[in-house]
């Protein structure tokens, strides 16, 4: 009867008994990480960091915002706006025609120094309503074409204005093709006041984007007429009104450098200001000005800045005022357990 | 199959569900078998179970979708006004303008090329991000749950395992939990505690018969009862003893229960030795008997028993040994006996929890087993109808049996089962068992593990009746009843229901019976199969309830793969049910872990994650849409492709990734106040409106921005590139600042990501900045040179951050949520145990010496009754008088 010992009992492999491990898995390794156990800095919104917080940012900005406003008022601005004024009153009801004709558009206007202009003094034109972000106009440029000598055929994103009949147009696109071509000459008491026209672009552009062995071709040669020539023996890296006009704007009202004024201009200073009035803005009604700036530490005149800063500080502060107030008035214990819903109908839900 | 020797040519031999190998079964007890194979590939029974799993779809992912499909509603309207307006804006102006150089006639298209270059540039509305960075968190979500230390099973050392990956933010919105009873919320340990042999009870007063002192007494001085009952215990099986090299012996069964059985009978002196064919050895006092078995009449679950015909060796007598429930052994005894004693102790076992069997007996004549072994071999081998045949003729020799008595086998609760379920319970997650087991036992189980609220708070009502119309009128007035209770008071109702009443309840009062399941937080159903289990989370997931299925055996395989998230316990029924599941864990207690802090900080997590993900694409989108109205409505991007590509993919992805180890409660506090878990089954921080104030945020930034950066950066300063550069700052600082506030806890990696991040951007714009042929050339360190830049950026972040500030401030401090209250708790070090925490503390701890020792506990669940069948008629809300068949006990 004793048949020997049962063959193949597997023990643990079965059903009944097995308290031995079925997968025998790894225990997970510990680690703080994988425990998310992590040390933890846990804060949270107590009265005396947030009123606190507020304090401190208004303590920050509201002399900022001052010292903002003070460098903007530093800044002495000569605004003119001209494009009505240069055409003359006869021809005023058809201006885009006169813009157009060949006639003479030499234009004089007066400048008035409100107070002492410490060199260099900005000069820059104005345009308003002008949309040199438009998505036609951006694109239509060549970077390749601009920067190397090679690339003259690169031409294809500057459509419409690529190609002439006598072979691709460097620098192409319509960017190029539209420069602005208003002139600007001053005098002061009838002594010419030089205006410096180098370095008024990026020295980064000069060097890297435009090449020095790049020389216009075939520029303005095409059926329309856009903006400015340029000189066909000066290579685009020394063509800086290009450069800076290149340089395309991100809003539709935009100052450009034209040049700088390297002498101090004194207060009530009369500036008499020859100026070509070529541009043509007349088609979509926009506004061209001449500007004439001081800088700060700051940039140009710009109260936006210091204004923003004191409003930003002074509601800080009212703020932080009203937390407090509220805080002193109405304290509200943090954390009262009371709150708890189920705290407060104890049978729960 | 086993046929045994001698092979007769005419012998007809049954073949029959039992000479089947299943699929993955172990080979025991031979070296080889040999066979036909039949069912293979997909006709196997794990082929047909496996169904067509459902790709689970997160209530999250759901909710991120429909923001999703809103936000594309959203876009189309932005591109069809803006496309309209830059085609009027053209017509009336861009024409005018000379040097843009429109043509006098476009191509046909011309109307749909503005809208077009809108369409691509609002694409980036709805962050493709999104999907790899919830990908990317879900899965780390999985691997926390895979990692946990505090979710190993320390007994087997199984660890708890995430199988999909997909689907943790769930867990903390689960309303529902439909649980199997036997190895979920049991050990499925069987343990022999508690006979009664005519008429005697063993082991009332220890609670364990096999260290009573009369019941060894009996065996030794071999009462002759005891002896016969013993006998029983240790023939009527399938059981096969294994001795090991030492001489010990082991037993291998099919169930529990009757390795249970024999073991305590080995423990009482009646040790079955040896299983050779069909000889058995018994081994009592040390005196050896030998009997031969001739007839096993198998177990079925409609039978529900199971007997041995055996002829005792030395005598050559003729016994047939039966055990089995009471309802199928009680009817079938010999005319005059007694068998009220039996019924009685069924009951009070049952009442503790006990599963109980009635074994019986009766000697055989030859001639009356010669007749019938013929009959029974045939039975055994027709081919038609077989199963009923052969339960006929079985049915002709187990009749004037004689009871031996009542054994009663205890499945203990398993560890931390009643806290678990309490603490779970207090989160506002509804809970239902689902057994196979008999109603009085579920009901003790349920009781015994905080399923219902003690006496004055709970009430359970019973769902019974055997016809359509008896169940439909008990279900009225259980509908009923929990209706008044459900709207005057806080009564914590439970309803019972039997699988018969439910085949009736689901086929013809399907609506009643979901109003019903709607209303009532906590059922039982008993006697369910395993469709039935299925049907019900289908019923419950119909209510648009999000259900989890919890269960360790074969038979829920199929709930678990119905429920929208299926736990399986790697238990001792084998791994089905865990390799079925979405999850797996060692033992119940863990699924309280699994809920609260995994799915809860899932959830948290992810709707954070997602709606800033909204958020970020919204706000560099809004700018685009704002800067198209001073480009001419053109469609000009203001950036170039590189920043827009870093922005989403790099800039604002990488910190917020981080937020997967944010936590905005600890642990601790979750599990003491695990009401907290409402806000995320009401998914109060991922909805429509929360995702409004998201979407208002990065409309306000997106303003303040804008409107800083093209007033602060006008005139002369207004170079494109600039500009651009400024912008993408402003929204990369305060994104920095928006991911910082709404961070709970800073460990070093999120200072690292977010901190990190920024000067991280600075670092890659710098080396673009430097490469001549990017379009970008200088402008970085150009702009780093300007003190107006600087000023501009602290603008930016506080004019962005300080409303933001102030509002969270005032919400956090005057109208503060329930995750506020307890942070503040938390972390100020205040009283975390609140008033409502405490009681039940006390209470779990009670009910757990009630769970050691089921014998010893006092009224909460013995003395509490529900409405019995008896009185179903009148005053279901009054504590109901004492149910006549319930309410015997005589301990």
């Amino acid at each position: 009867m004793n048949s020997g010992t049962p063959s193949s009992s597997a023990a643990g492999a079965g059903s009944a008994d097995s308290t031995a491990p079925r997968r025998n898995s790894k225990r997970p390794k510990y680690s703080r990480f994988t425990q998310q156990e992590l040390p933890a800095c846990k804060p949270i919104l107590t009265p005396k960091w947030v009123i606190g917080t507020f304090l401190l940012v208004s303590v920050i900005f509201i002399p900022i915002g001052v010292v903002s406003l003070f460098a903007s008022r530093d800044v002495v601005e000569i605004v003119d706006r001209y494009e009505t004024d240069c055409i003359p009153e006869a021809l005023r009801n058809d201006k885009v025609g006169f813009i157009q004709s060949n006639q003479n558009k030499t234009c004089q206007r007066t400048l008035r120094v409100p107070k002492n202009m410490k060199q260099p003094i900005y000069v820059y034109y104005q345009l308003d309503n002008f949309y040199q972000n438009h998505r036609r106009y951006v694109k239509s440029r060549s970077d390749q074409q601009l920067r190397n000598n090679g690339s003259l055929q690169d031409t294809s994103p500057c459509k419409p204005e690529d190609n002439t009949a006598s072979g691709p147009i460097v620098p192409c696109g319509l960017i190029a093709w539209s420069l602005f071509n208003d002139t600007y000459g001053f005098t002061r008491n009838n002594q010419q006041l030089n205006v410096n026209k180098r370095d008024i672009s990026w020295k980064s552009d000069r060097e890297h984007k435009f090449g020095k062995n790049v020389f216009p071709r075939n520029f303005q040669n095409g059926t329309l007429k856009g903006g400015a020539t340029l000189k066909p023996d000066v290579p685009l890296s020394e063509q800086e009104d290009l450069i800076v006009w290149m340089r395309t704007a991100a809003l539709p009202t935009f100052r450009k450098l034209y040049g700088k004024i390297e002498v101090d201009l004194q207060r009530d200073d009369v500036i008499n200001v020859t100026l070509e009035n070529n541009y043509n803005t007349y088609s979509f009604s926009g506004k061209k000005k001449l500007v004439l700036s001081t800088t700060s530490w700051l940039g140009g005149k710009n109260d936006f800045v210091g204004i923003a800063y004191l409003t930003v500080g002074g509601l800080c502060f009212f703020l932080a005022l009203v937390f407090l107030l509220i805080y002193l008035i109405k304290p509200r214990q943090l954390g009262d357990p009371s709150y708890l819903s189920w705290n407060r109908n104890p049978s729960g839900h | 199959m086993r046929l045994f020797p001698p092979f007769l040519d005419n012998d007809i031999f049954p073949l029959t569900i039992k000479n089947t190998l299943l699929q993955s079964c172990y080979l025991r007890n031979t070296e080889w078998a040999c066979g036909v194979a039949v069912y293979t590939g997909n006709q196997t029974k794990l082929g047909m179970c496996r169904g067509i799993a459902e790709p689970k779809l997160t209530a999250v992912d759901a909710m991120v979708d429909k923001l999703t499909g809103a936000i594309f509603v959203f876009q189309i309207v932005v591109v069809i006004v803006l496309g309209i307006a830059g085609n009027v804006f053209k017509d009336k102006v861009g024409r005018k303008l000379w040097y843009v150089q429109y043509p006098k006639e476009g191509p046909w298209y011309e109307l749909l090329v503005i809208p077009l270059r809108f369409e691509l540039l609002c694409s980036i509305m709805i962050p493709i991000s999104i999907k790899v960075s919830l990908d990317l968190a879900k899965s780390l979500y999985a691997k926390f749950i895979d990692w946990d230390v505090e979710m190993v099973d320390p007994e087997t050392g199984i660890r708890s395992n995430a199988a999909n990956q997909a689907i943790s933010e769930d867990l903390g919105q689960v309303e529902y939990i439909l649980t199997d009873k036997t190895g979920t919320l049991t050990e499925n340990q069987m343990i022999f505690k508690r006979c009664c042999i005519s008429g005697r009870f063993y082991g009332n007063e220890s609670g364990d018969a096999l260290t009573d002192a009369q019941l060894l007494n009996a065996v030794s001085t071999g009462s002759a009862d005891v002896i016969l009952f013993l006998k029983v215990m240790a023939i009527c099986n399938t059981v096969i003893p294994v001795r090991s090299k030492s001489g010990t012996i082991s037993y291998k069964a099919l169930s529990q229960d009757e390795e249970a059985l024999v073991c305590a009978a080995a423990r009482l002196r009646m040790v079955l030795e040896n299983k050779n064919g069909n000889i058995l050895d018994i081994n009592l006092n040390a005196s050896p008997l030998r009997y031969e078995v001739l007839d096993t009449l198998e177990f079925t679950s409609d039978r529900k028993r199971m007997s041995v015909v055996v002829r005792e060796c030395q005598s050559g007598e003729l016994f047939i040994l039966s055990k089995g429930a009471d309802e199928t052994i009680l009817p079938l005894t010999y005319s005059g006996q007694q068998v009220r004693t039996f019924a009685e102790a069924v009951e009070q076992y049952a009442q503790m929890g006990l599963r109980t069997l009635c074994l019986a007996w009766r000697k055989l004549e030859e001639d009356e087993y010669q007749e019938w072994t013929s009959m029974f071999k045939e039975a055994n081998s027709t081919l038609v109808d077989r199963e009923r045949r052969v339960a006929e003729v079985c049915q002709r020799l187990e009749r004037d049996f004689e009871i031996l008595g009542v054994a009663a086998i205890e499945d203990r609760l398993q560890e931390g089962v009643p806290e678990t379920i309490e603490t779970l319970r207090k989160a506002g997650i509804n809970f239902w068992m689902l057994t196979g087991d008999k109603m009085s036992t579920a009901i003790q189980i349920a009781l015994s593990c905080n399923f219902v609220s003690p006496e004055p708070k709970g009430q359970l009502l019973i769902i019974d009746g055997k016809t359509e119309d008896e169940v439909c009128r008990s279900l009225e007035r259980v509908l009923l009843t929990t209706r008044i209770t459900e709207s005057e008071s806080k009564q914590d109702v439970a309803f019972v229901v039997d699988g018969w009443a439910l085949e009736i309840a689901l086929k013809h009062y399907r609506k009643p019976f979901t109003e019903l399941a709607i209303l009532s937080r906590t059922a039982i159903c008993c006697r369910v199969t395993p469709s039935q289990k299925a049907q019900l989370v289908e019923l419950l997931k119909l209510c648009d309830y999000r259900t989890l299925a919890i269960g360790d055996g074969g038979n829920d395989v199929r709930m678990i793969q119905q429920a929208d998230i299926g736990v399986g316990i790697s238990g001792r029924e084998g791994l089905q049910a865990a390799r079925a599941a979405d999850y797996s864990i060692g033992k119940f207690r863990f699924l309280k872990r699994l809920i609260l802090v995994h799915g809860r900080y899932s959830y948290n997590r992810t709707a954070f994650l997602s709606q800033y993900s909204f958020y970020k694409s919204l706000l560099i989108c809004f700018i685009q849409i704002f800067f198209s109205f001073i480009s001419g409505v053109s469609g000009t991007s203001l950036f170039n492709t590189v920043s827009l590509m870093a922005y989403n993919v790099f800039y604002t992805s990488v910190p917020v990734l981080f937020s997967v180890l944010d936590k905005d409660l600890s642990e601790r506090t979750v599990m003491q106040h695990p009401q907290i878990l409402f806000d995320c089954q009401s998914g109060r921080l991922l909805n429509p409106s929360t995702f409004a104030g998201w979407f208002g945020r990065s409309l306000f930034h997106a303003i303040v921005v804008f409107v800083i950066t093209i007033h602060s950066y006008a005139f002369e300063k207004s170079e494109m590139e600039e500009v651009a550069m400024v912008v993408v700052s402003g929204c990369i600082w305060l994104q920095a600042f928006v991911v910082a506030l709404e961070t709970n806890s800073f460990t070093i990696f999120q200072h690292l990501a977010i901190w990190g991040n920024l000067v991280a951007f600075y670092a890659i714009n710098w080396i673009v900045s430097s490469i001549p042929t990017s379009g970008m050339y200088t402008t970085m360190f150009r702009l780093c040179e300007q003190p107006s830049y600087w000023i501009t950026m602290i603008l930016i972040v506080a004019t962005g951050m300080c409303p933001v500030l102030a509002l969270k401030y005032l919400r956090y401090t005057y109208r503060p949520s329930r995750i506020n209250i307890l942070q503040q708790l938390e972390r100020l070090g205040g009283p975390i145990q609140s008033s409502g925490i405490i009681e039940p503390k006390s209470r779990s701890s009670l009910d757990t010496d009630s769970v050691h020792e089921p014998l010893l506990s006092e009224s909460p669940s013995a003395t509490r009754r529900s409405v019995g069948p008896a009185q179903r008629s009148d005053s279901f809300r009054s504590q109901s008088p004492p149910d006549s068949t319930h309410t015997r006990k005589d301990n």
